[in-house]
């Protein structure tokens, strides 16, 4: 029976999953859970996975999510996956997973709680929280910060001085691929200090084409869709501050 | 050359690399990092972690920090630990990603939240937050409720069915252990109702006896420590809220 996907590709750590298959040529059957419409929250879904998250991945009787535990299952499991996405060689795997762990408290809870907190939480009928947004902020620029001063030195273009991609270097760039949903301002600046991060960005993306592209695609029609809503918001904000402040005769 | 634990036995992570090393008769040498002095931001300590935090290990000329990622290392290079810490099973090590890696969005997240904001914020220099330790208090219940509902679901003991203790049982429940700083009143709303996991704690106590015991002593401890620091705040306070009144009286 062939591998099932549940995931969104709104959702970074789906994108991630479908990125792996498909440049390993993992054979896979991807099943949309649209978080928009609340499907992971379905009672369907929730038998897949219970803790109503995507992405998720059925293998034969095997369910299993968490990105991360899925990323490394399949690079276990599938024979023709390469040592470098999750080497054998017992110290490599363990700074592997040193800097998945790192991404769960970091990296991943800055840049997502930004993004929610700026950009995402109307879409999802949450309302915008500009303090936590500026939490958030502090906490992603630290983290972009210390993957340039420690995760990325070494040799090699990838992380912790590898010369190909790991699996870590899939999950943590598909985490920032999200700030493409900020507006320009905020993006610019956040990521625009980081030269050295959007180098490696794009080394991943190069090393995972045209895959990469494919998947991130949804990012850019959801962030021209975004905008409008703002700027549509924005107006009618506008207009009624208008109609409150102008007197009534006008 | 020995294997080196850097650690500080107030820190649940901590506490689990080190109970793990002894109940796996694994050589080590304990390194305290004392987080009250704030030896962690030392130059000297940046050498073995640049991210400051504990535990951290150096074996030979390897080091390492995240104590999922330690343990799971331990496991796999030191050939005395027995298959159940972490199965060579692909399927069954798969599960035990998904527990660890659910550990620290959700359980980690709250628990360790609560605590701070409750508990210790003053005896590290921080203020106390009651915002934010309600907002910890609502994702550790659930938590605990999802361990309940979902990890503890099957046939052993332990989670994920198992018979025998993964390092995702020590992990999670070295976690919940930092819960016995809270005053009591605290800790009985929260746990209280978890009656399967207070029965989980206990199995995984009696599974890596003695040296879970020994290495928790610390936090009865600072338990007292801290309620007697308490009280006294609150006597102080109780004093310059007593000097607010007219000075007549």
């Amino acid at each position: 029976m062939k591998l099932k996907v549940y995931a969104d590709r709104m959702s970074q750590p789906s994108r991630a999953v479908i990125i792996f298959c498909k440049v390993n040529g993992i054979d896979f059957e991807e099943i949309k859970v649209e978080l928009s419409k609340r499907q992971q929250l379905s009672a369907e879904f929730k038998e897949i996975n219970p803790m109503g998250k995507v992405p998720a991945i059925v293998d034969g009787r095997l369910k299993l999510f968490e990105s991360h535990a899925i990323l490394i299952y399949l690079a276990g499991a599938f024979p023709g996956v390469a040592d470098h996405w999750y080497p054998a060689d017992v110290s490599r795997r363990a700074k592997i997973h040193s800097v998945l762990d790192w991404h769960h408290s970091n990296l991943r809870r800055g840049a997502a709680s930004f993004v929610l907190n700026t950009v995402l939480a109307p879409a999802l009928g949450l309302s915008l929280n500009p303090q936590a947004a500026a939490e958030a902020e502090k906490l992603l620029s630290t983290s972009l910060s210390i993957i340039e001063s420690i995760w990325l030195k070494g040799n090699g273009r990838f992380l912790l001085g590898g010369f190909q991609p790991s699996i870590a270097d899939l999950s943590l760039v598909c985490e920032i691929m999200q700030l493409e949903l900020l507006s320009e301002e905020d993006r610019s600046r956040i990521l625009g200090p980081h030269k050295k991060v959007q180098q490696w960005i794009q080394d991943t993306r190069n090393a995972t084409r045209p895959h990469f592209d494919e998947a991130h695609n949804i990012l850019h029609k959801v962030k021209t869709k975004l905008a409008v809503q703002l700027s549509v918001r924005a107006n009618s904000e506008m207009e009624s501050s208008i109609k409150r402040v102008l007197p009534s005769k006008m």
